[in-house]
């Protein structure tokens, strides 16, 4: 091997380690908030999802139990309990596949039963066209929001009364469908909690 | 007045888009809303001056044999960079423009300006090239942009992130949803190519 050759072998290395080390370095510095801003983001995203609500707690028990009864769409549960320590609700996180990607969304349910909240926490959808089921004229809509768990949705296509967005029947079946798997997991726990 | 005219020449002679027809699938990809060519022209923008930085300070360190690896590594080291820096510290930003972050990795006009410019030119040179090219992309995207919003929904500068609904021209039900969709994306770039082209021609005949 002669000089040159090992030059570019040195240089290349040399670049690639001190890449790796400022990678490192910076991911140090910035993980923790990271962290932090997904922790922020999740409470105040629960917290839409179930206003009543003042403290979220999760539940393996309660989260197994829904996923064996519906399915392992479901990713999470939490408990929402209100200034007083009384239950008021529960959200779910589901996972529901997407035309671009899978969507996850949130579920909040009261403890009557009322829908108090439907959000889209993440998806991979077109952007400016499956990307609008995020937002508010989609999932504010009177079918989505004015529903109870006793309720099985479907978009109006399929012969519901959800509104779909246009041109992506696919994302919107596929928040419908997330959102009916909550409904189910929280009538589940809920109805189980009563007895 | 030499770096003004290496500003000057990103934007109109080298316009990454429609001069060197470069970047095309970002182009392609993102303009469904001149919102969102604004993102990513201008997280563009930052990478490229960044990039071109590194690169033109280690143009006489980097042996020719193995210049491609190493430009690699160092844009892929700084879109990495201004992720997590953005995610940690702007997660607001974050949001908006985070999709786009990791399509600049692939995005061949950095590469292109760090081979065809920042490797031979000096470090001021090549910040104003960055930023050049970069303001030209946006333009561009932008414009794309506008053509596809127009003509696909009826509104212009929709940003809903921002809280902003946008300047309706004619109701939605009246757009042609197919502007929006991918092959409204080569519709529209196509007719404006050719319209730069024609353009630029009449003016060389004169």
């Amino acid at each position: 091997m002669d000089k040159q050759q090992l030059r570019l072998i040195l240089v290349l290395t040399v670049i690639c380690v001190a890449a790796g080390a400022v990678l490192a370095w910076v991911n140090g510095l910035t993980e923790p908030r990271i962290e932090a801003v997904k922790e922020l983001k999740k409470q105040r995203m629960l917290q839409e999802s179930l206003p009543a609500a003042v403290d979220f707690r999760t539940d393996a028990t309660l989260l197994q139990r829904a996923r064996e009864t519906i399915g392992p769409e479901i990713c999470d549960l939490y408990l929402g309990f209100d200034d007083q320590g009384a239950p008021v609700g529960i959200v779910l996180t589901v996972e529901s596949r997407g035309y671009g990607g899978p969507i996850q969304l949130m579920v909040g349910v009261a403890q009557n039963g009322r829908v108090t909240g439907i959000s889209v926490l993440g998806h991979s959808e077109t952007v400016g066209l499956g990307a609008k089921i995020s937002e508010d004229d989609f999932l504010k809509q009177e079918a989505l929001t004015g529903v109870t768990f006793e309720d099985t949705l479907a978009i109006s296509k399929d012969h519901g009364k959800v509104q779909a967005v246009a041109g992506a029947t696919i994302s919107s079946r596929a928040v419908v469908r997330g959102v009916n798997r909550g409904l189910a997991a929280a009538r589940t726990v809920l109805n189980d909690e009563r007895r | 007045m030499h770096k003004w005219s290496i500003f000057k020449n990103g934007i109109l002679n080298e316009n990454p888009t429609f001069r060197l027809v470069l970047g095309m699938c970002p182009t392609l990809a993102v303009t469904s809303a001149v919102v969102n060519g604004l993102g990513m022209g201008l997280a563009a923008t930052v990478v490229l001056i960044g990039s071109n930085l590194m690169i033109s300070l280690l143009r006489n360190v980097i042996p020719n044999e193995v210049r491609i690896p190493c430009y690699v590594v160092v844009i892929a080291t700084f879109v990495t960079i201004i992720d997590k820096v953005m995610a940690a510290y702007t997660p607001g930003l974050h949001e908006v423009l985070g999709i786009f972050i990791p399509l600049i990795v692939v995005n061949c006009i950095i590469l292109a300006r760090a081979e065809a410019f920042a490797s031979k030119n000096s470090i001021g040179d090549s910040i104003m090239d960055g930023l050049g090219i970069g303001l030209g992309f946006t333009l561009a995207l932008m414009l794309v942009g506008a053509v596809r919003e127009v003509l696909g929904t009826g509104t212009l500068f929709v940003a809903k992130d921002f809280g902003f609904s946008g300047i309706e021209l004619f109701p939605q039900e009246k757009g042609a949803l197919f502007m929006i969709l991918a092959p409204g994306a080569f519709v529209a770039l196509g007719l404006l190519l050719g319209g730069i082209n024609w353009l630029s021609r009449k003016k060389e005949a004169k």
